[in-house]
């Protein structure tokens, strides 16, 4: 049992850690631009082929892959905050129709470049750290973890330790008063929408040796991380990690130990009932990027 | 013209029941082929998507089936010959778009049958059939029902044949006392869930625990896994999953140290598998779906025409696409062409009435019989043997034909249970 609890426990860390990249993402661009981005999980797609043709077709190293795969999906956030959010900046509405949007064009482009079928990547490494005979951990998923842990606490020291960081929570806060002190709105808009896309795009090129690579992964991912944000607290950075956990966890543990549609059912009673208790999220109110 | 069909071996009253059938379905425009006009099939299944994997490559194969039968003059009707031509629809494995798609092919391509994989997507299609009276087949039984006598299931059994694989093992590896299973909880794992655990119980395995299901929405399969393997089954079922499905499980059963026995109905792509794990770790994997390469498909048993050189042939133009389906839709137009050239007709009634004529038919894997009411209300499934099919050497190969009527004479009662379990019975399904 101990063996079953250690090993679980292991898959949930795994699972909060690529949850928490994506959320904390998703609450970025919203923090600073206002924008509810539907096209998030199309983002993390596109990681996941950006290591398709860098490491499986054009077989460079996985991670310069990744790399690419980061610095892809961040020019991607700043094409869709050129081309889409800054035009409707005043319309919150209108950015999300057009996130929308942009998620069927990314799929599209998907399936157009590299059909419909699930993509073969080669396996990383085989290397496996064996706590015991039933306590495992694949290198491949280690690498996820460190991954997050390294940068999400590269994002808090940026956001809380730099003048970058200092404008970008200003404007999150405050737009007209952060450009009345000479902020540019236009600036932290694009820095936001690099760094939150580029966590996609790293959460997605981490992930695709290890998940099934499809023009249509990025639904799920979506709504787990509406569901992860929505139990944090929209807009807070702090509330998507802590969310992020909590909800691997539970959903992790209740998949081993009961199944994985009770699993769904748990994951979304757990929004609800923070929805209920707290309708602002766990910090919702006392914290926003 | 009457005694050109009567030659062709059909009765009169056949004749008279097929053309009162026909002249009912008047209402059907462009049915009636004039004189060398191809006769066009539709290919209604989901090209694009999750399910893409279970449509593509059937109709990569019809391509090549196209061309072998146009290359050998066509098909021979009581009018003379018509070349094929496949049109194709995208349906998503939506059932809208499915409806679409059939109203599309009926209303103005003029096909005169339609495949479909089905499942999900069949109850949005079932109007359109019931109302036209067009002949449509289904990759997956579970779709029939008395309510649409149009709808054939005359390639896959499905699941019913995943009991020749548990079968098989308990045959072969008497050693093995206990299973453990995970499946998608939808249209497709539920009846196979049953089938699984009626094939157990008839075998004398042993199941630790309750089949784990889990969403089809599911990327993370380690939690999956590690449920399944924490009893050190002898046994993993992989029910069965879709293909995004089985590779990721897989691959975490081998990185979470599982050293057992796996089974599946399918394992598409499974060089892809070996790639992720290790050539030992897939030794011994059984599963249902052969390569069309195998030696044992040369006899005379088999009614799939030249199914090496069919194989050869697909590989080379789709490469590394060959998958469970690539040869099944091709193999149903086997059993359709031999049905239209027997009624001298492409007419629906026509040709399901020959198709069905004396209650066998000639399935590929084997002579075989329509069969079905007790499960789904109707003989219109085609059921005879199935191949048992185990990996070795990183290799596919079959290792025997396994009677499926011959098991469910023994234990369709268990069958039955366990599908009344899992509200998997033609009158319990909504």
């Amino acid at each position: 049992m101990l063996d079953l609890v250690a090993q679980t426990s292991l898959n949930a860390i795994y699972a909060a850690s690529y949850i928490s990249l994506i959320a904390v993402g998703l609450v970025l661009i919203f923090g600073v631009m206002g924008v509810i981005n539907f096209a998030h999980g199309e983002l993390y797609m596109a990681g996941s082929y950006a290591v398709v043709a860098v490491y499986a077709d054009w077989q460079m190293p996985f991670f310069v892959a990744v790399v690419a795969g980061m610095v892809f999906v961040g020019m991607l956030g700043l094409l869709m905050e050129r081309g889409l959010f800054r035009p409707l900046r005043d319309n919150p509405l209108g950015g999300l129709v057009a996130s929308i949007g942009f998620l069927m064009i990314l799929q599209a482009l998907a399936t157009l470049g590299f059909g419909v079928r699930m993509e073969h990547i080669p396996p990383v490494t085989q290397e496996i750290i064996s706590f015991s005979d039933k306590v495992r951990l694949p290198m491949s998923r280690l690498y996820v973890i460190v991954a997050a842990v390294v940068l999400l606490s590269a994002l808090w020291y940026f956001l809380k330790r730099t003048r970058f960081g200092w404008a970008l929570r200003a404007s999150a806060q405050d737009p007209e008063a952060a450009e009345l002190q000479g902020i540019s709105i236009a600036q932290t808009a694009r820095i936001a929408m690099f760094i939150g896309a580029g966590l996609a795009g790293i959460a997605g090129a981490l992930t695709a040796p290890l998940v099934s690579v499809n023009p249509h992964m990025g639904h799920t991912v979506i709504v787990t991380a509406f569901i992860v944000i929505i139990v944090g607290g929209v807009g807070s950075l702090e509330g998507a990690v802590i969310a992020s956990v909590v909800y691997a966890f539970v959903h992790t543990f209740v998949t081993t130990f009961f199944d994985g549609v009770v699993a769904d059912i748990t994951g979304l009673s757990l929004m609800l009932l923070v929805l209920i208790i707290k309708p602002t999220g766990l910090f919702g109110s006392a914290d926003r990027a | 013209m009457f005694s050109k069909i009567t030659a062709l071996g059909l009765t009169r009253r056949t004749f008279l029941k097929s053309t009162a059938a026909t002249a009912a379905a008047a209402g059907l425009p462009s049915m009636a082929l004039a004189a060398g006009e191809p006769i066009k099939i539709g290919f209604l299944a989901p090209l694009t998507g999750a399910v893409a994997a279970w449509g593509k490559p059937g109709l990569d194969g019809c391509e090549i089936w196209a061309e072998r039968v146009n290359a050998a003059g066509g098909i021979q009707l009581a009018d003379g010959k018509h070349m094929v031509e496949f049109i194709s629809y995208d349906n998503e494995y939506d059932p809208a778009k499915a409806r679409t798609g059939a109203t599309k092919m009926i209303r103005e391509d003029g096909v005169s049958f339609v495949m479909m994989l089905g499942g999900d997507t069949w109850p949005g299609v079932q109007p359109v059939a019931d109302k036209t009276g067009m002949l449509f087949s289904t990759l997956l039984p579970s779709d029939l029902s008395p309510d649409s006598t149009t709808l054939i299931a005359p390639a896959e059994v499905h699941p019913i044949y995943n009991v020749t694989g548990v079968q098989w093992l308990a045959e072969n590896k008497p050693e093995l006392k206990t299973a453990v299973m995970c499946a998608q909880d939808d249209a497709l794992g539920l009846p196979s869930v049953a089938t699984y655990l009626a094939a157990f119980e008839a075998a004398g395995i042993e199941m630790q625990d309750e089949p784990l299901l889990f969403d089809p929405a599911t990327t993370d399969f380690a939690p999956v896994v590690t449920r399944l393997i924490s009893g050190d089954p002898d046994i993993v079922c992989l029910d069965t999953c879709y293909s995004d499905y089985v590779h990721p499980i897989c691959e975490q059963l081998f990185q979470q140290g599982f050293t057992g026995q796996i089974i599946s109905c399918t394992a598409d792509f499974y060089d892809q598998m070996i790639a992720k794990t290790s050539k030992e770790f897939m030794e011994g994997f059984i599963f249902q779906f052969p390569d069309f390469d195998d030696p044992a498909l040369n006899g005379d048993n088999i009614n799939f025409e030249d199914p090496n050189g069919f194989y050869a042939e697909y590989n080379a133009r789709h490469p590394g696409q060959w998958g469970a389906v690539s040869w099944e839709y091709a193999a149903i137009m086997d059993l359709w062409k031999a049905a239209a050239e027997k009624a001298g007709s492409a007419d629906p009634d026509a040709v399901v009435t020959a198709m069905k004529d004396g209650g066998t038919g000639k399935h590929a894997f084997g002579d075989a019989q329509w069969w079905g009411t007790e499960l789904f209300g109707i003989d219109n499934a085609l059921v005879g043997d199935w191949p048992v099919v185990a990996i070795e050497d990183g290799k596919a190969v079959i290792k025997g034909f396994k009677s499926i009527p011959d098991w469910y004479e023994k234990h369709g009662d268990l069958l039955i249970k366990h599908m009344k379990a899992y509200d998997q019975m033609w009158n319990q399904r909504g």
